[in-house]
């Protein structure tokens, strides 16, 4: 027992080590990836000023395809950012231990592409000064209003979400903090010092956090999919071929949370090989993540079935087109590319164990996050080119549509601030919830202790009824 | 050495006035290289109360050498009567280009009862000088309904001034006749096109279905537009002759999206928010629980 304890003191300051590191170092490789993502943002800041001063007239979008690239990456980076409340909450509400080492990726994920996803709608704006009247003069009847609401909530919740299981790490970085040379170690002394909430481990406070914790993980499965579901209405609630959908609700939510997962196993593959956790984040790791993303890549395609099935069966005027459009027109290519690429073959990998191998399964998930991407676009861009009304003599660009450099370059600007914000926070903070896999540590040297002591009884009591049988027996032998 | 003085001085004095000339040539032909080209159109309403209005339209060239309306450029507007012009009013355009004045009632008239006003720009320092003239008859149009048959009839009568100052009927005027609508004015009959007769009247059948207000109230316009010799004039009539506009009571019965939100989707989006942030200030005030502890715990120490 002395030896294990021993032993567990030694790995337990191995974890803070191997968590605490990346943050102590700034290499020239990261001073150069940071300098190319602030270089994107720039160059797509410069064209975001050049479409506020000219007017939207800029982009690829006219009067019938009025939401075009923007709104497309809003309903994905909302998607994406389903990955926390799924890997984080649900894997901690079921009491999932293998959780641990990827719950602030994901977490961490969900927070950055909501902040940039909101941002997205906002760009879509030809006057932007003008976002407060939604809420100003918002109707309760809008879904607009609904999505705002329910957006806010959610980023809000995350933020929460995030930040609460970083309270113990941050006083852990205050203290292991204690030379402060440089003007830069001050400013995060401080920062840790105030993210901490001086915290100091009593067991009033652990309670604390406890609570909220449980709290927080119950409440933010129901708010996030509220957000998804409302995203959905924003196209559901309008009479448009291709959104009049009863399934959309579903649909999105499902979508989020394939694409969403995808996203999480990229972040593990990212982190394990940048900061060297390769001890933490194990095959199994993905081996399960792998098994989820199966499961709801096969809802995924079931829900996708009926949205394309049922219409499809009708071929209803309006729709009809959509369809024709969609399943042999301008958008076959994209549309059987998703449907095959990115819902049959990772169903089919995935099935495989060893598809769900560490290089086959990252290459999936990229396929995944491109195809959820383009999959947005497609199911944006097309109803609006389609609608009840016939497109007719208006100018050649309005019928068409195909994003414009003005649209790429400001949507890589958002791409990019999302890396360097994932960047800036690995940089500043641990990338795994230090305390949790020290409590996961903790609870398998518990178990592992609790087993050797019972088979230490139960050792003991086998010994003691044979010796008690052996005194019993003597008289018997005695008389014999 | 004084008289050499003298010399540098007048040198000074010549360069220093001729740098000035130059400066003030080359600004002046600044000048008239940044005026623009202007050209003036004008036209004349005699409204439904009688009042007269002048507009004249204002378009200036731009780089593209294309005549474009010109916004903030002062119009003088002038009577004339035997070669003597009188101003009136002066008026800016609008971002239209239009500039607006009211005329008098007392405009003097020639021997053919024609009155003539212009309009000028002048002495603007970015567009050209520019001037128009117009020359109208003056002319009353009026209205008569007759709805004793079952036929409801518009009757409207054009009558011109005689020198005398009896009015005469005036033949061959086009009419049109709208009805007012909230945002314009709707044709009242598809054939629009109606003319006087020998005495100065024109008549046409009101329809009977067209709404009214909710006492089916409508307003009829009659209109002489653009016309050679009298302009454009107008006069209007409110008569009870539309049908009764019935309010309905719930337009959008069981629609989520009607204009009043309905009183469970106010409650339900409501609470299930309210709930939702209910729940995250109970966790902020569990946060600032965590850190008052920590100061508690300080002072104890």
């Amino acid at each position: 027992m002395a030896n294990q304890k021993y032993n567990l003191k030694e790995e337990i300051e191995q974890v803070r080590e191997d968590c605490l590191r990346p943050t102590r170092k700034w290499g020239r490789s990261t001073q150069i990836w940071i300098g190319s993502l602030l270089m994107v943002m720039a160059w797509g800041l410069y064209c975001y000023i050049h479409q506020l001063r000219n007017g939207l007239g800029v982009t690829a979008m006219r009067n019938y395809v009025s939401w075009g690239l923007y709104i497309s990456t809003f309903v994905f980076f909302i998607g994406i950012s389903h990955s926390g409340t799924l890997v984080s909450a649900i894997l901690r509400i079921t009491k999932q231990e293998w959780r641990r080492p990827i719950t602030r990726s994901a977490e961490l994920l969900t927070f950055v592409s909501l902040l940039f996803g909101g941002i997205m709608p906002i760009i879509d704006l030809g006057r932007p000064d003008r976002i407060a009247n939604l809420v100003i003069f918002g109707r309760v009847q809008s879904p607009l209003l609904w999505d705002v609401i329910s957006i806010l909530t959610y980023f809000t919740g995350s933020t929460v979400f995030l930040f609460l299981p970083m309270i113990p790490d941050m006083a852990l970085c205050r203290d292991r903090l204690k030379v402060c040379e440089t003007k830069f170690d001050k400013f995060r002394k401080w920062l840790y010092t105030k993210m901490a909430l001086g915290w100091q481990g009593t067991k009033t406070q652990w309670h604390r956090l406890e609570l909220t914790m449980t709290i927080m993980t119950i409440v933010i499965i129901p708010v996030a999919v509220s957000v998804h579901t409302v995203v959905s209405y924003i196209f559901a609630m309008t009479l448009r071929p291709g959104w009049n959908s009863t399934v959309f609700g579903p649909y999105f939510v499902a979508g989020a949370l394939y694409s969403g997962s995808a996203g999480v196993i990229l972040g593990m593959v990212a982190f394990r090989k940048l900061y060297s956790l390769e001890k933490y984040i194990t095959p199994r790791h993905f081996d399960l993540m792998g098994r989820i993303v199966l499961a709801l890549t096969m809802i995924y395609a079931y829900l996708n079935l009926n949205e394309y099935w049922i219409p499809a069966y009708k071929m209803a005027t309006a729709e009809g087109h959509l369809l024709n459009d969609l399943f042999s027109g301008s958008y076959s290519i994209a549309f059987w590319t998703c449907q095959f690429g990115t819902v049959l073959i990772p169903i089919i990998v995935l099935a495989i164990p060893a598809g769900r191998k560490l290089i086959p399964i990252t290459i999936t998930c990229i396929i995944i996050v491109l195809g959820a991407w383009v999959k947005r676009y497609l199911i944006v861009v097309p109803t609006l080119l389609h609608p009840f009304m016939p497109i007719q003599e208006v100018p050649g660009s309005w019928s068409t549509y195909f994003p414009n450099y003005v649209e790429f370059s400001v949507t890589a600007a958002c791409l990019a601030g999302i890396f360097l914000v994932i960047t800036l926070f690995a940089k500043m903070f641990p990338m795994m919830a230090v305390w949790e896999v020290e409590e996961g540590i903790q609870i398998e040297y518990d178990k592992q202790a609790a087993i050797e002591l019972r088979e230490q009884r139960e050792t003991e009591e086998a010994k003691n009824i044979l010796g008690n049988a052996g005194t019993a027996n003597e008289p018997i032998i005695q008389q014999a | 050495m004084k008289m050499k003085s003298i010399i540098n001085k007048i040198t000074l004095s010549i360069i220093f006035t001729s740098l000035i000339c130059v400066i003030s040539t080359a600004q002046d032909k600044s000048e008239v290289k940044s005026k623009r080209e202007t050209a003036i159109e004008m036209s004349y309403n005699k409204k439904a109360d009688k009042s007269k209005i002048a507009v004249a339209l204002v378009t200036a060239k731009n780089e593209a050498g294309k005549f474009i309306p010109a916004n903030n450029v002062q119009v003088n507007f002038y009577a004339k009567h035997n070669n003597d012009e009188q101003l009136i009013k002066s008026a800016n355009t609008n971002n239209k280009g239009e500039a607006n004045i009211l005329l008098p009632k007392d405009l003097p008239l020639n021997d053919s009862m024609y009155f003539n006003i212009i309009a000028k720009i002048e002495n603007n320092n970015q567009f050209e000088n520019a001037q128009e003239q117009m020359h109208f008859k003056e002319a009353n149009l009026s209205f008569s309904l007759d709805s004793k048959d079952t036929n409801r009839m518009v009757i409207a009568k054009v009558t011109e001034m005689s020198k005398d100052g009896k009015e005469i009927p005036v033949k061959g005027v086009e009419l049109k006749f709208y009805v007012c609508r909230l945002f314009g004015t709707m044709p009242a009959s598809e054939d629009n096109n109606i003319t006087t007769d020998d005495k100065g009247e024109a008549s046409f059948a009101y329809p009977k279905n067209i709404p009214g207000s909710t006492e089916g109230v409508i307003t009829l316009v009659a209109k002489i537009e653009n016309n050679e010799k009298f302009g454009s004039i107008e006069n209007k009539v409110a008569e009870p002759w539309g049908t009764v506009l019935a309010i309905e009571k719930e337009p959008f019965p069981r629609a989520l999206w009607e204009p009043t939100a309905p009183f469970p989707l106010v409650i339900t989006i409501s609470s299930l928010f309210g709930g939702v942030w209910l729940v995250y200030f109970f966790l902020f005030y569990q946060l600032k629980k965590i850190k008052e502890e920590t100061k508690i715990k300080t002072v104890k120490n």
